[in-house]
């Protein structure tokens, strides 16, 4: 203390002596401080005001429309409530979801993974509302197809309005202009696929001189196993399991089959020869379009809508010669049998939050606003726009206008980029009336998505287990999930044998699989898969 | 504060002057404590917004911590969560990541102790050395430059410069050497290398600025009179610059060893893909994975909180090491 200023130089003497009175100002001062502090940082538990607004939170694959923009208004019309949405890119979605949960702002309605390790543990304590058996009151939310409901359920409850998608989108994009110029044939098989690969990189398809060219391009999947990678897809035309599959009477994971190293073995070989980009294990995926587009590589394992994102991305940059582009389906394994990969038929369910919607009344409410949402005119709202604005009806298209203008683009990019996600009807590639596109080339690629799915849906292998999820991958799912699409991708590349790719899918099974396996048998059984 | 311990407010002023007894000394230490509190009020009241800083955003959200004795769940609170003692400790030390994750962080730390560390005392003593001023000052805020990069651009440049397929320096490489291309950013064996040099690219000139400070603080005097005595400038380097930058340095080092468990999320977390997690698994980022990607808080904050303690037993030991070599500690 020696270092303080002595007292007269502070004047001392010119300032009142403390009182009593005083000292309490500064309790006081320091008590409100901390309150105030304290409550900012747990604020927002006063009740949502009234019933006449709805939080949301979906994903968003552009930049976030104005909460003011007319697309919003026009759904806040329809609906008659005001609506507070919270876009998160998709990129990021599962860990915002994770984080929201543990938050006490929770929006009303909100899409999330109804699997996700988070959501289970919220779901289960009850920070959610079961909706089983709820939702044959409301037209539109009543399930269209059982299979999918039963799907989007978590072990025999439904926890969410699943948002309904194309059952089957997998599909390999390949260059048109190469297939022509090498004379080759679209691929029916496996094998057909390996030579078009070949040829692609060995055959000079870009006539540059060079061997600067690879067959196929796949990024660093984000995606666990049997996420709808392109090595789940090809794993099935193998014959692997999609997901779990029956075995001697038993469900047993894909991976554990002869047929999932079977077709690693096959891949394999593509890496060491040079037919896939090399940068396999690294390329992001939002420049997964890239190499294709540089004409770098010349073929996608991935969903159809892929192609017409491509043909749109030829036609930006060579708009008279942009049709280089085609979609083939499923292939044929060498023995000549088909397995083609389907995809669940919704992604991701919309959960009703029980921390503003407390009463059964409110969730009637909540339940109603959102038929209303999934209606004819809502689907319209969310999957086309504004009829007259962004569109015009013709027949059962919807073809775009008044593109040029600027608002008008707006409203086109809030809905395909945004509000098309909140929507469970009506949704990506299946929209309220289908997208008429203005070229022919885009027309026929559309058309083709529908000749292929019904073709493949024949022979596609549908996973038994999608419709519950084993309490030890929740619990365990930190150190189990990297496990096996961390040992494929080092078996393709070649840092481990086969034997130690072995090795990693047995020590799946000690971390924990084993209970994993013997839980989703159980529960499959009990809720009929 | 203090009040409960005071149990009479009414000591004579006279305490304070005459010599207490021992006995008298201790019932007036709280009295007097009282008097300085009054006596600096508006010296205290400034000191109080920091105080209740502190407090508000430091000491209390501690209280967070006793979730890692529990099995969180968001809903139910965290009054409502239920108790589990030692579990997810006893996780964490038996499951099957603990000794990877020790390993990469120890060994991470290690390699920054190694290389990064002293690289940017060598630059500025060299700096320092530097006779033209201009020459000097630009090469200095060159080098900074960096570390005002964020991660994120730093591992994107990476990807751009190594990358197998179009990496520019990745292809030199290969054309100066030639033989099988090297995937530098997905490989395992490269993946500390590249760790390292980032590191000394983006944080080498800004950890300059304070040891240039310190070297600019050394009397001009001390040379003047060494050069008398004949010292020349390797002498003048080894008994005058160094011994007066080592306070300093020890200074760095301590502060520095607290972080040693810290091994730089964000650098990590980009950097790591399917080829190399093994060896790019640490702490910090295996507690985002678990915590905010898988949605297990309890765990993560188990890990986490140990991962502070062994930060704390850091600093004290390197502390009291630096004592023990005849430094002055930190504290």
């Amino acid at each position: 203390m020696a270092f303080l200023p002595r007292r007269e130089r502070w004047g001392y003497n010119a300032i009142k002596p403390m009182t009593i009175g005083s000292r309490r100002r500064i309790a006081a001062v320091l008590a409100l401080s901390t309150a105030l502090l304290v409550s900012a940082c747990s604020g927002g538990d006063e009740e949502q005001a009234a019933s006449n607004e709805l939080t949301m939170m979906t994903t968003l694959f552009g930049t976030a429309p104005d909460p003011n923009g007319e697309v919003q208004q026009a759904v806040e019309k329809l609906i008659g409530k005001k609506l507070k949405i919270t876009w998160v890119p998709n990129a990021e979605y599962g860990d915002k979801t994770n984080v929201t949960l543990a938050s006490d702002n929770i929006p009303d309605v909100m899409v999330v993974n109804e699997k996700g390790p988070g959501f289970v543990k919220a779901a289960e304590a009850g920070a959610f509302w079961d909706l089983t058996g709820k939702l044959d009151k409301y037209p539109n939310l009543k399930p269209a197809d059982e299979q999918t409901a039963k799907n989007s359920m978590t072990n025999g409850k439904t926890y969410g309005i699943y948002r309904v998608r194309p059952l089957l989108r997998s599909g390999i994009v390949i260059r048109k202009d190469w297939l022509a110029k090498l004379g080759l044939k679209e691929p029916q098989t496996t094998e057909d696929l390996y030579a078009v690969a070949k040829a692609f990189t060995e055959r000079d398809p870009d006539g540059n001189g060079k061997k600067d060219t690879y067959g196929l391009i796949v990024p660093k999947w984000p995606g666990n196993y049997a996420s709808a990678s392109p090595y789940d897809v090809v794993e099935t035309w193998f014959g692997a399991p999609n997901g779990w599959g029956e075995r001697d009477g038993k469900l047993v994971p894909g991976f554990d089959t002869p047929e999932f190293l079977e077709a690693n073995r096959w891949m394999r070989k593509w890496v060491t020869e040079g037919l896939i980009n090399p940068d396999f294990a690294t390329l992001d995926t939002a420049n997964w379009n890239d190499p294709f587009v540089q004409g770098k590589g010349g073929m996608i394992i991935d969903v159809n809508v892929r192609a017409t994102q491509l043909l749109d991305l030829f036609k930006e940059k060579t708009p008279k010669d942009f049709d280089k582009v085609t979609l083939v389906g499923n292939l044929k394994r060498p023995d000549g049998q088909k397995f083609s990969y389907p995809f669940t038929g919704y992604n991701m369910v919309m959960a009703i939050s029980k921390q503003h919607i407390r009463t059964e009344e409110q969730l009637d409410q909540t339940l109603q606003t959102l038929d209303k949402l999934a209606s004819k005119e809502g689907s319209i709202l969310l999957t086309n726009g504004i009829e007259g604005r962004n569109f015009e009806v013709d027949g059962e298209f919807a073809v775009p206008i008044n593109q040029d203008d600027a608002k008008v683009k707006a409203i086109q990019n809030d809905v395909d980029k945004a509000f098309i996600q909140l929507g469970t009807r009506a949704s990506v590639g299946l929209g309220a009336y289908r997208l008429k596109p203005n070229d022919e080339a885009s027309r026929k690629m559309r058309d083709r998505f529908d000749v292929l799915m019904n073709e493949d849906l024949k022979t596609a292998v549908f996973n038994p287990a999608l419709g519950v999820v084993a309490p030890t991958a929740v619990s365990k799912g930190q150190t189990l999930d990297t496990i096996i699409p961390d040992a494929r991708i080092k078996y393709l590349s070649g840092a481990i044998t086969e034997d130690q790719l072995k090795a990693q899918i047995k020590r799946w099974y000690d971390s924990g699989g084993t209970q994993i396996a013997q839980e989703v048998n159980d529960l499959v059984a009990k809720n009929g898969g | 504060m203090a009040t409960d311990l005071v149990p009479n407010q009414v000591v004579p002023p006279a305490a304070e002057v005459t010599p207490p007894s021992p006995k008298r000394k201790r019932r007036a230490r709280p009295v007097r404590l009282w008097r300085e509190l009054l006596r600096y009020r508006w010296l205290y009241l400034l000191l109080l917004p920091g105080l209740v800083y502190f407090i508000v955003f430091k000491y209390l959200p501690m209280y967070g911590l006793t979730i890692a004795f529990k099995d969180y769940v968001p809903f139910v609170g965290y009054s409502g969560s239920e108790w589990v003692g030692l579990k997810h400790f006893q996780e964490l030390f038996t499951g099957p990541d603990f000794g990877r994750l020790m390993f990469n962080t120890l060994l991470l730390a290690l390699l920054t102790i190694v290389f990064v560390f002293p690289a940017p005392i060598v630059v500025a003593l060299m700096l320092n050395e530097l006779r033209i001023g201009l020459l000097k000052r630009s090469v200095q805020s060159l080098i900074y430059i960096p570390h005002f990069l964020s991660w994120t651009i730093v591992a994107s440049l990476t990807y751009l410069l190594f990358s197998v397929d179009f990496g520019v320096i990745a292809n030199w490489i290969h054309g100066l050497i030639g033989g099988q291309k090297v995937d530098y950013v997905a490989q395992a064996d490269w993946f500390r290398p590249l760790i390292v040099l980032q590191l000394l690219w983006k944080q080498t000139g800004w950890g300059t600025i304070i040891y240039l400070a310190a070297l600019a603080g050394v009397d001009s005097q001390l040379y003047e009179a060494a050069r008398v005595d004949g010292a020349g400038r390797w002498r003048q380097f080894w008994h005058i610059t160094l011994p007066s930058i080592a306070p300093t340095v020890v200074v760095m080092a301590i502060l520095t060893s607290g972080n040693l468990m810290d091994s730089g999320f964000e650098q990590i977390w980009l950097m790591t893909t399917s080829l190399n997690r093994d060896v790019a698994d640490v702490f910090d980022t295996f507690v985002y994975y678990i915590g905010i990607t898988q949605g297990a808080f309890s765990y993560a904050t188990a890990v986490g909180l140990f991962k502070g303690l062994v930060g704390v037993l850091l600093i004290f030991g390197s502390n009291w090491l630096a004592k023990r070599l005849g430094q002055r500690g930190l504290f």
